[in-house]
């Protein structure tokens, strides 16, 4: 067994790859470390005294030969960030490599030498992450897609739970036409005065089942999101037309309270309905023990800042400060929010209804719709804890909402 | 004397158009209460021969307000017609009603003629 320098030592048991070629000698390869036959598959006896072409196919030769010229020609150290060789063992190997220009100072020759790591795992698990990155924006569109869906599935189970109320709310108006006709019918009197009246009653009758009826369209419409600049206490009378039956039914007592002035919000009116209708029945069905149910309903317009002040939290970030918001307050008095379940309220299919009585998909989905207008919406017990408070901000500006707090201001709040 | 009947349904307008009606058609005298919860005092004071009464009103629903007629010795024998959305017509069998005791259900949205038939049949001859 031939005896090892020191150097042949050190050499071979370095982790990259060593070789040496002499470009006096049509650069015949003069040195090989282990590390090197293992990346090539190629042992040091075979290579030694051959040059590229003798071991790799023309194409990688030429490439290699050209580096080599180029290190010989500038003089000083060239990196080849990846250089892919083909190898018996492992086929495709790629290579990080430096190659630099050597005098060899007993033979006068020029040697170039090559260090060369295997970045072979690094350029398949780079591809694999850029294959899965690929997945995952497709995943991202999908899902995008199916939260659409989603939207309008809830949207069928809403109108399917308000149906029979809004059946309800139309027949009455329609029995009053009827009786006005039954009254007209029996022969008109010119001097009865009741005529106007009655007159009256069924052109305003027939009002209202067309606006029931027309809430309802809106209601299941598919659409984009479509913002217009609304009045929120006019939006709030429409849905509790809407959903007046479930409230006379449960004896519920509403009170509203809406600053005057409130500034517009732009909201797209049918999608918000569905929000509003969707909070106002789970505040109902929080109240089905309380003997005497009241759902308060406040609106308010604050500046943002007034309101970090107030709720200290990261929860308004997608306001910038100084944004007016309008604040609207969905309050019973209900049985409240069980402590374990605060954290788990806006996950999709999470609900405390039995099955078959809620999807459970309601409050998710109007998160999701109130954070497409680029607002909030919270859950929480009141302060006294005798129920719980449903709290809406929302834009008044159409831009607002897209932008993140700043990072001065998320400082603020965090200390 | 025309025979009286008190209307109870919190809808206003409805109540209206159906007093202009049992008094035009069925020549009753006939009053109003649109708030549940002064039914009774209502009653006391009017003295019904008949009481219409809706079972879906806030405050008191027509459930409560019947039990409580009941419980008057002066107003527990009148008829009381209860008209109520919750159950089908077809249910009480293409227009038929339901009768327990003085009480007779008529499904809602209610039919003139209807409920013309029925007071007719519970009101004394007056």
């Amino acid at each position: 067994m031939q005896k090892q320098s020191l150097v042949e030592s050190v050499l071979d048991n370095l982790p990259v790859a060593v070789f040496a070629k002499d470009a006096t000698d049509d650069f015949k390869f003069v040195l090989w470390n282990k590390k090197q036959e293992e990346i090539t598959s190629l042992r040091a006896v075979k290579a030694l005294g051959n040059d590229d072409y003798d071991l790799f196919s023309e194409e990688s030769a030429n490439y290699f030969r050209s580096v080599d010229k180029a290190v010989l020609k500038r003089g000083k150290l060239l990196k080849v960030p990846e250089e892919i060789i083909d190898t018996k063992h492992r086929g495709e190997v790629h290579l990080r490599t430096v190659k630099l220009p050597v005098k060899d100072e007993k033979t006068g020759h020029d040697l170039v030498v090559g260090i060369s790591e295997d970045i072979t795992e690094q350029v398949q698990s780079l591809r694999q992450l850029e294959h899965l990155n690929k997945n995952l924006v497709k995943t991202n569109k999908e899902l995008a897609d199916t939260q659409m869906q989603l939207i309008q599935a809830e949207k069928l189970e809403s109108i399917g739970r308000l149906a029979a109320g809004v059946a309800h709310e139309v027949k009455n108006p329609l029995a009053m036409i009827l009786l006005g006709v039954d009254y007209l019918s029996r022969g008109i009197d010119p001097d009865d005065g009741n005529v106007e009246m009655i007159l009256t009653q069924m052109r305003e009758a027939v009002e209202r089942a067309d606006r029931i009826v027309r809430g309802l369209v809106d209601f299941s419409s598919q659409r984009a999101l479509s913002r217009e600049p609304v009045k929120l206490d006019l939006v709030i009378e429409e849905v509790l037309l809407l959903v007046r039956h479930e409230l006379t039914r449960t004896s519920t007592n509403v009170v509203i309270d809406i600053e005057d002035d409130l500034p517009h919000v732009f909201l797209d009116l049918s999608k918000f309905e569905q929000v509003m209708i969707n909070l106002v029945i789970n505040a109902v069905h929080a109240m089905h023990d309380t003997p005497k149910g009241e759902l308060l309903i406040k609106g308010r317009s604050e500046r943002i800042k007034d309101v970090i002040k107030n709720q200290g939290a990261r929860k308004f970030e997608v306001f910038r400060e100084g944004d007016r918001v309008v604040i609207l307050d969905i309050i019973d008095n209900g049985t409240g929010i069980e402590k374990g379940d605060v954290s788990r309220l806006f996950d999709p299919f999470f609900t405390t209804k039995a099955t078959g009585h809620g999807t459970g998909l309601g409050l998710s989905v109007a998160k999701k719709i109130v954070a497409l207008h680029g607002g909030n919406l919270t859950l929480e017990n009141r302060e006294d804890g005798k129920g719980a408070r449903a709290r809406l901000i929302l834009p008044t500006e159409i831009d607002t909402g897209k932008v993140s707090l700043v990072p001065k201001l998320l400082k603020e709040i965090d200390t | 004397m025309a025979n009286k009947v008190l209307l109870v349904d919190d809808e206003a307008g409805f109540t209206q158009l159906l007093k202009m009606n049992l008094e035009k058609s069925g020549g009753y005298e006939v009053m109003i209460e649109n708030d549940s919860t002064q039914a009774l005092a209502t009653a006391l004071s009017f003295r019904p021969d008949a009481i219409v009464l809706d079972v879906v009103m806030p405050g008191m629903d027509g459930g409560d307000v019947q039990a409580q007629l009941q419980q008057s010795p002066r107003l527990s024998k009148v008829p009381v017609v209860m008209l109520t959305a919750l159950v089908d017509s077809a249910e009480l069998s293409e227009g038929a009603v339901a009768q327990a005791g003085t009480t007779t259900v008529l499904p809602k949205p209610v039919d003139l003629n209807l409920l013309l038939r029925v007071l007719e049949e519970v009101l004394p001859e007056g």
